[in-house]
């Protein structure tokens, strides 16, 4: 009886492993692809301004075609990351921060910014960061930081471009 | 040898299957089923360390970099209020009331969650276009010839997908999702 079973226990061993293994590498790999994707256009640790969505040019599954997008992707092996970005006035605008896993490490808008600059910097555990500014911890070292701002009309994108343009990110030297 | 090869042929296939099954299950499903409004779904812990492994997968391969629910909430729909799957050949009616949320759109994608190119270059409508006064009632047509007013071209004969953005959302629907009201899709005629 056991030995008429056991391929039947292997197979569905394998399966059960498989399915499992394929659903936790997914975002990881996924993750990867998109970083990918956005550093063809851009170094890494650089905001890169992306155009307006068309459907000839979409960067990401599910765009909104609302929103203004500027991606970094990010590598901390050299060292924590300096983000930096001021509110679109009158509009929504965010700085999201998103890990190798695809989870969400941060997110600021602009109602939370109230018109003031934002700083933080993103590190891994057990880096050195400068004192006084505000710390996101992740626990990957590699991930997308993303900056949406809201457009109610594709034609807005030039005004909005000066100033969504100053968001930065920069590796932070001498700091591991 | 032979039961080397037997034992090897039957991991694969398990492995295989195992696969499959998850990379089938990430596709057909929407970016979260744990909430239901009507045709509409969405999940709860999008984009978050508490999200489930499935969840997770699911979003990342439909709807990467989606922000958690206080940020926005993502609903999507694949059929129409009457449960048939929306389809390009088909004009739809979108009816609906003021959505408790700073900013809202509805978008059109194919069923893996891309822009359909159409010669409009149109592709969601929301409150930057609708009134936002709470006690109107709107409609947005949905269909493939074009119409006067408030539209969005399908783009394609296939199936298709809508996708409702909330963003910074309030009152119920930052509370709780499962007890608002969301716009309806009835569907109109369809062409051959």
């Amino acid at each position: 009886m056991m030995r008429r079973l056991a391929p039947f226990a292997v197979v569905a061993a394998a399966a059960v492993g498989s399915y499992y293994a394929t659903l936790a590498a997914a975002p990881f790999g996924l993750m990867r692809l998109a970083e990918a994707k956005i550093a063809s256009n851009a170094p890494t640790n650089h905001f890169t301004h992306l155009p307006p969505v068309r459907a000839e040019r979409q960067f990401v599954v599910r765009p909104s075609p609302d929103l203004l997008y500027s991606a970094c992707p990010y590598d901390l092996t050299a060292g924590p990351l300096e983000v930096t970005a001021v509110p679109v006035p009158g509009r929504y605008s965010s700085i999201s921060v998103f890990d190798a896993r695809t989870d969400v490490a941060f997110v600021r808008n602009d109602e939370q910014m109230a018109g003031r600059p934002m700083r933080v910097v993103l590190a891994l555990e057990g880096q050195t960061v400068p004192v006084g500014i505000e710390t996101v911890r992740v626990r990957y070292a590699t991930g997308i930081i993303l900056q949406r701002v809201l457009l109610a009309d594709p034609a807005e994108a030039a005004s909005v471009d000066p100033i969504r343009s100053k968001a930065r990110c920069r590796t932070l030297a001498g700091q591991q | 040898m032979k039961a080397v090869f037997k034992w090897s042929g039957l991991v694969a296939l398990g492995l295989a299957l195992g696969g499959g099954l998850a990379v089938w299950q990430m596709q057909a499903s929407g970016l979260g089923n744990d909430v239901r409004v009507g045709p509409w779904s969405t999940g709860r812990d999008i984009g978050t360390a508490h999200a489930d492994m499935k969840t997770r997968a699911i979003v990342a391969l439909r709807g990467l970099l989606a922000l958690p629910a206080q940020e926005a909430r993502y609903f999507t729909a694949t059929t129409d209020s009457a449960g048939a799957p929306l389809s390009g050949k088909c004009s739809y009616a979108l009816t609906g009331g003021a959505i408790e949320a700073r900013w809202w759109s509805v978008t059109l994608y194919d069923r893996g969650g891309w822009l359909i190119p159409n010669r409009w270059h149109r592709h969601s409508i929301g409150s930057a276009r609708i009134d936002a006064d709470p006690a109107t009632r709107w409609t947005v047509r949905i269909g493939p010839a074009e119409q006067p007013g408030l539209w969005v071209p399908t783009g394609t004969d296939g199936p298709f997908e809508l996708t409702l953005r909330a963003y910074r959302p309030r009152g119920t629907m930052a509370r709780d999702p499962a007890r608002i009201s969301l716009p309806s899709i009835t569907r109109g005629e369809c062409r051959p």
